[in-house]
C-alpha cells in the first residue's frame, strides 16, 4: 500500500467518524448548550491561534464534539505564510486537494504590505444569536503545516 | 434543534454563467468570492446574468497576489431558509477559474 493508498483509507475511516458525532449531537451529547438555544450572557468559548499540528495531515475541525455557538470568525494569523482553507465535511472526499473542497480561502497576510496591513477573515453569524453554527462541523486545514489561523467563537449561555 | 450546517465549495464556470446549484436548494447565507490567485472577475447575477455583466448584482476583483478578498454575501435577517441559490448564477471572465462558494443553511437535528 502506497501513502496515498494509505492517506485514502485512513481519511475514509474518519469520514465514518463523523457520523456518530451527528448522532451524538442528537442525542444531546454535546459540549454547552443545545443547538438553536440562546442565552443572556456572551462567552467566548474558543479564542487565540488555533493548531492543527496535532492532527493527521493537519486538517481537523474546530471541535470533535458538537459544540453550538452564535459567532464565529476565522482570520488568517498576520505573519504567517501559507493560505487557509475552510471547509466543511465534505472535504474527506478531497483528501489529496483540500483546496476542492473549500468554501473559503484565507489569503495570508505575512508582512502586512497588502490591505492596509488588514488580514483576510471569515465571520459567520446566526441572525438572532441563537446557538446554530457547529464548531465541529466547520474544518481548518492550514497550507503549511503547524501555522495557527486565529479562532474565535462566542456563545450565549 | 436547530443547527446552521456548512455547505458549498469551489464552483467551475466555462463560458457562460452557471447557477450555483442545478435544483432548488434553500439557504439562510450566501457569500461568493473569487478564488485567490485567479485572474477572473466574478459576476453575479440572477438567470439574466450576461457575461458583458449585464444584469448583475456583483462584480468581484480578483485577488492575484494576495489582500483580502472581494466578496458578495447575503443572509436572511430572519434566520429563514430563503435564498434559492438555483436563482445565483455567477460567471468568470476567465473560463475554468473556479470562485468560492460558502453557504448556511438551517436544519433540525
Amino acid at each position: 500500500m502506497n501513502r496515498r493508498e494509505l492517506f485514502g483509507k485512513f481519511l475514509r475511516a474518519s469520514g465514518a467518524a463523523i457520523e456518530p458525532e451527528v448522532i451524538r449531537a442528537s442525542d444531546g451529547s454535546y459540549h454547552g448548550p443545545p443547538g438553536g438555544s440562546r442565552g443572556s450572557q456572551l462567552v467566548a468559548v474558543m479564542s487565540g491561534p488555533f493548531s492543527t499540528a496535532g492532527s493527521p495531515l493537519g486538517l481537523s475541525n474546530l471541535t470533535q464534539i458538537p459544540q453550538f455557538v452564535a459567532y464565529l470568525r476565522i482570520q488568517a494569523h498576520p505573519g504567517q505564510h501559507g493560505k487557509v482553507i475552510l471547509a466543511s465535511s465534505y472535504i474527506y472526499n478531497c483528501w489529496n486537494h483540500f483546496e476542492d473542497a473549500a468554501f473559503a480561502e484565507l489569503w495570508p497576510n505575512y508582512d502586512g504590505r497588502m490591505d492596509d496591513g488588514r488580514s483576510d477573515t471569515w465571520v459567520l453569524q446566526d441572525v438572532h444569536w441563537q446557538n446554530t453554527i457547529n464548531l465541529a462541523d466547520i474544518y481548518v486545514y492550514p497550507e503549511i503545516w503547524g501555522e495557527t489561523p486565529l479562532v474565535t467563537a462566542y456563545q450565549l449561555v | 434543534m436547530l443547527v446552521m450546517s456548512p455547505s458549498g465549495g469551489p464552483v467551475t464556470v466555462d463560458s457562460v454563467p452557471v447557477p450555483l446549484m442545478s435544483r432548488s436548494w434553500m439557504v439562510t447565507k450566501l457569500t461568493i468570492r473569487p478564488r485567490l490567485g485567479q485572474w477572473s472577475k466574478i459576476l453575479v447575477g440572477g438567470p439574466d446574468l450576461l457575461p458583458d455583466e449585464s444584469n448583475s448584482i456583483a462584480v468581484l476583483y480578483p485577488v492575484p497576489n494576495g489582500g483580502e478578498a472581494d466578496a458578495f454575501t447575503v443572509q436572511d435577517p430572519a434566520g429563514k431558509n430563503s435564498i434559492d441559490i438555483s436563482q445565483i448564477y455567477v460567471y468568470a471572465t476567465i473560463p475554468g477559474d473556479t470562485p468560492l462558494v460558502d453557504t448556511f443553511y438551517y436544519r433540525t437535528v
